[in-house]
């Protein structure tokens, strides 16, 4: 049963099809670092991105590119609309964290509702067609959707990297992460980055439900069921640390998919409440790396928005910079 | 002029009344509709389905009107909601029995219809469950039928076909992890060993799953040559689509749920090979149900969610209406009692879109079993397993 090509597919498909959870990973850990929102809306988020690319593409007749540009546009749109029209009017009327986490809650169930309204609870896919051509490379199947999907990924967390690091507005979010009240002394308009941020978190759950959406079937509430692993991945990955959540994402959909060889494959769901429940037992502020190797998987990977150098417009790096003295 | 107007309509209230009181009871009751209950989910995550159930039949009641009526009197269906919930379904049930006073209501879900049960049983009025497949609904009690097949029919049907007919000696059975996938995994693994097969592989998978790879390279490395799926009707086209991806080019079976047009949408070519059940005959069987579909296409714009299931509600107010005449002829009292009675009485009833049902004692039915295939693209009949 374990042979090396059984060990190569499972590792090369669970790698392939986690690529979409990596997006809805750390698009939740980002909301959650900079805003400090648990947004369970995303979930509504999610459903309106797969809807209007599902709505163009099989409904419609439009070509893919147009279907995912809608998600994108749609996702953006009802991103704003939940700043604005939301978490903005409840950090105006000094809500708890406890009554945002609430609404959050109550905006994704209300999304699936409508969705189950307008669509039905029919499961669909953005293309009409579940099938993508296979070439065997080796004994590995690699499917036509694998390759696109991990270039799509990596695109979207390299463009994240750098706007983060070199636009004038991710550094604004870095500040802001870092100490909001400070950043808004240095002149940072806060509800601007808080907009951004959700903004910037639409798009990654844009491309996750253009991806994910194109390989599965999804109903009303298939985002309200994904958001659990992106919590997960969070919690994991170390709260505040966007790439710690993205490679826990993909840890766990490998270790997820690679125990049924192991274990019976009805326990495979039960393993991601059990990574949940040890996690923030034994693990609340997420796995840690030692610290003598903290400092070259922090050039490599993990990009710390706590810790992010203050390279640019004192505006945006002084906060950060009063953090590392005060640590 | 006002008031003039209305001592005209005063008196002509009190000529009215006085007409009817002199033309008796019998002439009201000549106008009074003969009443059944129907509590289907028409709101809630279920409402796809069930709008088009009580469509379905919307369309039987009409119809029946149409042609007379039952004995001279209009049918009529008071439809309540149960969002397929049991709470709200017994909410419903007692309002039918309370309030309606209807001898007898349709009702479908198997958590509600279990939890309705015992209303019915109380009340002593006849629940009619139709399309609802737990085996626990033949135990509830005297007042509980069913007119629909229980999970059992088409998974011995399909497995028994697989082992005898197609000679299959090798089956996989991949399963969802829930009440839907084990207990019909459990009577295929047993009918198809006792039709002299070896289940050589037996996985549940996550209903939660979005990958299947694990649990599919266990069923390619037994070495299976058939592969039967009880998944639901989101996952289980993705896990052929995987699987064919995967190179397992064999034989799959899976049942009602997956007969579908959308699945050869969704998979092309690798749908090729597909067996599944229906319960009900298609429209290449039947002039009538080719007709009913063709009137979704007229009249909705597109075919019913989950048809075979809408052909049974269809046929539901056939029965009741069956029933109600042959009660009519004997000139006795509607009650949920004498409903039973009939019912058991007449116990073969030939209804327009789902042919011939026989109710047992057991309170379960005896339906054929169609097993279609996919060929070039479509959905053909493969057997009808009596």
């Amino acid at each position: 049963m374990l042979t090396f090509d059984t060990i190569a597919q499972v590792l090369w498909t669970s790698f392939a099809t986690s690529t979409c959870l990596v997006l809805f990973a750390v698009a939740f850990a980002l909301v959650l670092k900079v805003n400090r929102i648990f947004n369970f809306a995303q979930a509504g988020v999610m459903t309106v991105a797969f809807y209007a690319a599902h709505g163009a593409v099989s409904g419609a007749g439009l070509p893919g590119w147009f279907g995912c540009l809608l998600a994108l546009a749609a996702a953006v749109a009802a991103s704003a609309l939940l700043e604005v029209a939301g978490f903005r009017s409840l950090r105006r009327r000094r809500a708890t964290p406890m009554f945002v986490f609430i609404f959050t809650l109550i905006v994704s169930e209300m999304v699936a509702y409508l969705a189950m309204l307008a669509f039905g609870t029919w499961p669909t896919t953005i293309f009409p067609s579940l099938f993508w051509p296979v070439t065997l490379v080796g004994g590995v199947a690699v499917s036509a959707w694998d390759l696109p999907a991990i270039a799509g990924m990596l695109a979207s967390l390299a463009l994240l990297a750098g706007f983060l690091r070199l636009a004038k507005a991710g550094r604004s979010m870095t500040a802001v992460a870092d100490n909001p009240d400070l950043a808004e002394l240095y002149g940072i308009e806060k509800d601007r980055v808080y907009l951004v941020t959700v903004v910037v978190s639409g798009l990654l759950v844009g491309v996750g439900m253009c991806l994910y959406g194109s390989r599965a079937q999804v109903q009303p509430t298939t985002a309200i069921e994904l958001m659990l692993f992106a919590v997960a991945a969070t919690i994991i990955g170390g709260i505040g640390n966007l790439w710690g959540a993205a490679l826990t994402a993909v840890a766990l959909g490998i270790v997820q998919n690679a125990s049924v060889l192991f274990i019976p494959a009805e326990w495979q769901g039960f393993l991601l409440y059990v990574f949940l429940f040890l996690a923030i037992v034994f693990l609340p502020n997420g796995i840690r790396l030692p610290e003598r190797r903290r400092g070259l998987a922090r050039r490599l990977a993990r990009v710390d928005l706590a810790a992010a150098d203050g390279a640019g417009p004192a505006a945006a790096a002084g906060p950060a910079a009063a953090t590392r003295r005060e640590a | 002029m006002r008031q003039s107007a209305s001592t005209v309509s005063r008196r002509a209230l009190v000529a009215g009344s006085l007409a009817l009181a002199a033309l008796g009871p019998r002439a009201a009751r000549a106008e009074e509709a003969l009443r059944f209950g129907m509590a289907m989910p028409l709101s809630g995550g279920q409402a796809t389905y069930g709008q088009d159930q009580v469509k379905a039949a919307e369309w039987a009641v009409a119809a029946i009107n149409q042609a007379g009526g039952v004995a001279g009197r209009k049918l009529e269906m008071i439809v309540l909601d149960t969002r397929a919930d049991p709470q709200a379904g017994i909410q419903a049930a007692n309002r039918l029995i309370s309030v309606d006073r209807v001898p007898a209501f349709v009702s479908a879900w198997s958590a509600v219809v279990k939890a309705i049960a015992p209303v019915a049983n109380d009340s002593r009025t006849v629940q009619l469950s139709v399309g609802a497949n737990s085996a626990d609904i033949a135990r509830l009690g005297d007042y509980t039928y069913t007119t629909f097949p229980l999970a059992a029919v088409d998974i011995t049907a399909v497995a028994n076909y697989a082992a005898r007919q197609m000679g299959k000696k090798r089956a996989a059975v991949l399963y969802i992890n829930n009440e839907t996938g084990t207990v019909a995994a459990q009577i295929y693994r047993d009918v198809f060993a006792k039709a002299g097969g070896q289940v050589v592989a037996y996985e549940a998978y996550d209903p939660r799953a979005s990958d299947w790879t694990g649990p599919l390279l266990k069923v390619r490395a037994a070495q299976p040559d058939i592969v039967h799926i009880q998944g639901l009707v989101a996952d289980t086209p993705q896990v052929i689509a995987q699987m064919r991806q995967l190179g397992l080019t064999l034989p799959v079976t899976s049942y009602s749920a997956v007969y579908n047009p959308k699945l050869i949408e969704q998979l092309g070519k690798a749908a090729e090979g597909v067996i599944a059940t229906s319960l009900a005959p298609g429209v290449t069987d039947s002039p009538a149900v080719a007709a009913y579909v063709e009137r979704w296409k007229k009249e909705v714009g597109r075919e019913p969610n989950g048809l075979p299931y809408t052909q049974y509600l269809y046929d539901a107010p056939y029965l009741v209406a069956e029933i109600y005449r042959s009660l009519a002829g004997k000139k006795l009292a509607l009650t949920g009692e004498n409903v039973r009675k009939e019912m058991i009485a007449i116990r073969t009833f030939d209804l327009p879109l789902t042919g011939k049902l026989v109710i047992n004692d057991d309170h379960t039915v005896t339906k054929p079993v169609y097993l279609m295939e996919v060929k070039d693209g479509r959905w053909v009949q493969k057997a009808v397993v009596e």
